[in-house]
C-alpha cells in the first residue's frame, strides 16, 4: 500500500496517515500538542522552532517523494524538479538538524506535527498536491522566511539566520516551478480547475477546523498566521505569482490597503 | 558484444529505465523510512538518479532513439526490480540501495564502456562516467550515516551477498527489438 493510501481521523476529519517517523518523536495531531514558549526567542523556544522547522521541512522531502511515486506518469521536466526539490529538502533538513545539534538541541525534544503531509496527499491529483504544498504551504513559508532571518540576526545569532536565508532562496524554486506546471496543466486540462478549487477548499476547511478558526477562504488561516510577518511581495513575484495574485493574498491577510495603492517589493 | 548505433541505443535506455526505477525506490522509501538520516540521505538521491535517468534520455535521441526513450529489461530482471523494492525494514533497504543496486549498476555500466568505442561513443562515455563519479560519492555518503548510526545499520553481509548473486545471474537484461521500435515519434 502506498504512503499515500493510508488514512486516519483527527476530529472526525479523514486525513492521509502521518508518515514513519522515528519512535523518538512525538507526533502531535493538533496545535494545541504543540509546544509553545512566552518567550519566543528563549533558548528553548529558539531550539523548538528549529525543530518544528526541520521536521515541517522533513515533511515536504516527503512530500515531493511521494509525488514521484504516485504519478509516474507525470511530465519528465516535472519530474525533475520534484527531484530536485527533494534534495532541496534533504539539504534543509540536514542544516537544521545540525544547527539545531550546535544549540544543545535533539531528535525528538519537542513535539512535531505532520499537518501538511496529512492534507497535501488527500488529493488525487499532482496539480492540486502542487496547489496545497508548493503554492500555499512553501509560499507561506516563504512569506515567514521573508522577515525571519531577521529576528534571528537581531538575536546575534548570524548561522541561523543565513540558513534561512539559503532555504528561502530553494523555496522561491519551488513555488515558482509549481505555480508555472499548475498553469500549463490546467491550460491542458480546464476540469484541473475544479480539483484544485477543491483541493484547496479542503485546505481551508480542514485548517479552520483543526485550529478553532473560522474558514476564511482558499488561502485561509495560513495567511493569517504569517500576517506579523507580512507578505513576501518581492520573492512571490521571483516565484511568478501575478500582481493580481499578490493583491489578492495582501487583501486577505488583512493588507488591503497596501493591495490598493499596488504593492511593491 | 561489439554494439551497433541501435544496440547503444537499447542499452541506455534500458539504463535510463534502471535510474528511474531507482528513483521511485527511492521515492517511495522516503516516507515509510522512520530514520531521519536515512530518509534524508534517500532524498538526497533521488535527484542522483533523477539526473542520471535526464542525461541518459538526452543521449537516446542523440543515437536516432525518441527524447528519454525508456526500455523495460528483460521480465527476470524486473521481476528482481520488483522483489527489491518491496523490502520494508531500513537496514535492509539501505543494503539494497548501497551494497547491492549501485555496485550492481556499476558493473552493468562498464561492461557497456568495454564494448563500445570511447571515440565513437565518447558522449556516452562521458555521461556514464559521470554516473559512476556519483555513485562513489553516494556510497560515500551512506558509509558516513552508517557511522552515525552505528549499530542501528548493520545488516547481513551474505544476504547482500545472495542478493547480488542473483543479480549477477541475470546476465542479458536488454530487450533488444526490432528497428521500428527505435523510430523517431515512438512515445518513450
Amino acid at each position: 500500500m502506498n504512503a499515500s493510501s493510508k488514512r486516519k481521523t483527527v476530529q472526525g476529519i479523514t486525513l492521509c496517515a502521518d508518515p514513519a517517523r522515528e519512535e523518538c518523536f512525538r507526533v502531535a495531531q493538533g496545535d494545541s500538542e504543540m509546544q509553545t514558549f512566552e518567550d519566543s526567542m528563549s533558548e528553548v523556544a529558539r531550539r523548538e522552532r528549529l525543530h518544528r522547522h526541520m521536521n515541517n521541512e522533513t515533511g515536504a522531502l516527503e512530500i515531493a517523494a511521494q509525488c514521484l511515486a504516485d504519478f509516474p506518469e507525470a511530465p519528465w521536466d516535472l519530474r525533475m524538479q520534484l527531484a530536485r526539490q527533494a534534495f532541496d529538502e534533504s539539504r534543509h533538513v540536514r542544516a537544521l538538524y545540525r544547527r539545531l545539534r550546535q544549540l544543545g538541541g535533539r531528535k525528538g525534544e519537542f513535539p512535531i506535527g505532520n499537518f501538511e503531509w496529512a492534507v497535501t496527499n488527500m488529493c488525487d491529483t499532482l496539480a492540486a498536491r502542487l496547489a496545497i504544498q508548493n503554492r500555499t504551504f512553501e509560499a507561506g513559508q516563504m512569506d515567514l522566511l521573508g522577515g525571519l532571518h531577521k529576528i534571528w540576526r537581531s538575536i546575534g545569532d548570524e548561522t541561523t539566520a543565513e540558513i534561512l536565508e539559503h532555504i528561502l532562496v530553494d523555496e522561491v524554486n519551488h513555488v515558482r516551478f509549481a505555480n508555472q506546471w499548475i498553469r500549463k496543466m490546467v491550460e491542458e486540462d480546464r476540469r484541473l480547475l475544479l480539483k484544485v478549487a477543491s483541493a484547496m477548499r479542503f485546505l481551508a476547511e480542514t485548517n479552520a477546523k483543526l485550529s478553532g478558526e473560522p474558514s476564511t477562504g482558499a488561502q485561509g488561516t495560513s495567511f493569517e498566521h504569517h500576517s506579523k510577518l507580512g507578505i513576501n511581495v518581492e520573492d512571490r513575484r521571483h516565484a511568478d505569482f501575478s500582481d493580481a495574485e499578490i493583491n489578492e493574498i495582501l487583501r486577505q491577510s488583512g493588507m488591503g490597503s497596501l493591495a490598493a495603492t499596488g504593492a511593491k517589493g | 558484444m561489439g554494439l551497433i548505433v541501435r544496440e547503444k541505443a537499447e542499452y541506455l535506455a534500458t539504463f535510463r529505465w534502471m535510474e528511474v526505477c531507482l528513483m521511485e525506490m527511492l521515492a517511495r522509501w522516503v516516507p515509510t523510512t522512520p530514520e531521519m538520516e536515512v530518509k534524508v540521505l534517500m532524498g538526497r538521491h533521488i535527484w542522483d538518479a533523477a539526473q542520471h535517468a535526464d542525461a541518459l534520455g538526452k543521449r537516446t535521441f542523440e543515437l536516432r532513439a525518441p527524447l528519454h526513450y525508456t526500455l523495460a529489461p528483460l521480465p527476470a530482471y524486473v521481476d528482481k526490480m520488483n522483489e527489491l523494492a518491496s523490502i520494508e525494514d531500513t537496514v535492509s533497504r539501505v543494503q539494497v540501495i548501497y551494497d547491492l543496486i549501485l555496485p550492481a549498476f556499476a558493473a552493468r555500466y562498464q561492461e557497456y564502456l568495454q564494448n563500445s568505442d570511447s571515440l565513437l561513443d565518447e558522449p556516452s562515455f562521458r555521461v556514464i562516467e559521470r554516473i559512476l563519479i556519483d555513485y562513489a560519492r553516494m556510497r560515500k555518503e551512506v558509509e558516513e550515516v552508517r557511522r552515525e548510526l552505528g549499530e542501528a545499520l548493520v545488516g547481513d553481509s551474505a544476504r547482500t551477498r545472495e542478493w547480488s548473486q542473483q543479480e549477477r545471474a541475470i546476465s542479458q537484461i536488454v530487450a533488444h527489438g526490432s528497428g521500428s521500435t527505435l523510430a523517431r515519434g515512438v512515445s518513450a
